[in-house]
């Protein structure tokens, strides 16, 4: 019997001594945040970003003008990664056309400067054909494509006239590119995480998330039953 | 407990029925030119124009220019301003520096919509205006304080570029 109880002593001390320096660690490290700059210094690992759910950022739709990225997460309208306007309606296309940049809606048109700044929103009210399906360009000219048919305009956009044509370079979503993404995911998460935050969570086991709290419960057992084995080993040598 | 089931469902009521599109800026100005609407005109936002709209509204305008529609020495404006977090579209009606009807067009805010009944409105009925404000108090709603302070700003801002567009 207390040879078996050695022996399971031994086990739990040698997993315990794991949890302990990793507690001693990472506790020294907390006490000494401001003289490492832990709170100054942001992880860089992409996976350990990705566990913390800043890495990457998902719009609702990504369209590339000129060389402009311009995307829309809700109700929010980015050029590249800059906010730009406010829209009621999902984004549909966009085209540029001399300079100007035009992103449509199924009932309105967003104008936008060749910097991003928004101008204008034309509706039904200023001519635009409504339920718009589609845009683009057909000799430079910008023409969309509604439930009711097919319209081209001019740079003013306030005359439609209803056409039949073919060859229109239509404007089609794009994948969003990587160095706006990150300039975004920085725009809606900050930096990201700091060093502090990745040795705190690691601390107190909240980088499990949910599970983290039942790791340190199991772990907290485990030093109970140790002393206990303890304890009953030390009793026995006295007898 | 029945009662307050009824009440919490009548006020969840009431805050859904006020979101709503009540009239579209086309029929807007449908209705104000008797169906005969000009020509669309912009007015750029830039320079000193800017600084005043700024002042007026308390922040910055959000676009470069504001378009009106002008016949017959009335002027239609169709312009949206925040409520707490949501856009409220407006449509103003101006004529001789006066303002001649005022309509909500859209709200979008839960609480607030209020503001669009005319027993409201016609506080603005042949309001002017008086330096970069209006030469009159408007009342408040108890519960849509920004609603209204969104309406009054707008209603300045209309009165404002008919002037600055009559020069």
């Amino acid at each position: 019997m207390n040879r078996r109880m050695r022996s399971l002593h031994r086990s739990m001390g040698a997993l315990v001594a794991l949890f302990v320096m990793m507690l001693a660690i990472t506790g020294m490290l907390l006490n000494h945040t401001s003289e490492l700059k832990l709170d100054q210094r942001y992880l860089t690992w992409n996976w350990l970003l990705e566990h913390y759910g800043v890495a990457t950022v998902e719009a609702d739709a990504v369209f590339l003008l000129d060389q402009k990225v311009i995307s829309q997460f809700d109700k929010q309208v980015f050029v590249d990664a800059q906010p730009a306007t406010q829209v009621q309606r999902p984004i549909i296309g966009g085209v540029v056309l001399d300079d100007l940049m035009i992103v449509a809606t199924d009932d309105a048109l967003i104008l936008l400067s060749p910097e991003g700044e928004f101008i204008e929103r034309m509706g039904s009210a200023t001519g635009i054909p409504s339920q718009i399906q589609n845009i683009g360009l057909f000799h430079g000219d910008p023409v969309i494509q509604t439930r009711d048919g097919m319209w081209r305009s001019d740079f003013l956009l306030e005359q439609w006239e209803k056409i039949s044509l073919s060859g229109i370079s239509w404007s089609s979503p794009q994948p969003m590119p990587d160095i706006v993404e990150t300039d975004l995911a920085e725009y809606f998460h900050g930096k990201g995480i700091t060093v502090e935050r990745f040795i705190l969570d690691l601390h107190n086991g909240h980088i499990l998330d949910r599970f983290g709290v039942w790791f340190l419960d199991a772990f907290a057992v485990l030093i109970i039953l140790l002393s206990l084995t303890g304890l009953w080993m030390w009793g026995r040598q006295l007898r | 407990m029945r009662s307050i089931v009824a009440v919490t469902l009548l006020m969840i009521a009431f805050s859904v029925s006020a979101r709503g599109i009540y009239q579209t800026d086309e029929a807007f100005l449908a209705e104000t030119f008797n169906n005969d609407v000009p020509k669309s005109q912009v007015v750029w936002i830039k320079g000193d124009l800017r600084k005043s709209i700024s002042d007026i509204l308390g922040h910055n305008y959000a676009g470069l220019r504001i378009r009106y529609w002008h016949k017959d020495g009335r002027k239609a404006w169709v312009l949206e301003e925040i409520g707490k977090v949501e856009p409220i579209t407006f449509g103003i009606v101006s004529a001789k520096d006066k303002v001649e009807k005022v309509k909500v067009l859209a709200f979008r805010e839960s609480r607030g919509g209020e503001i669009r009944y005319p027993a409201f409105t016609q506080q603005f009925d042949d309001a002017k205006l008086n330096g970069n404000e209006l030469d009159r108090h408007i009342d408040g709603i108890s519960g849509a304080t920004l609603s209204v302070r969104a309406m009054t700003a707008v209603v300045t801002l209309a009165l404002y570029l008919d002037k600055f567009t009559s020069q």
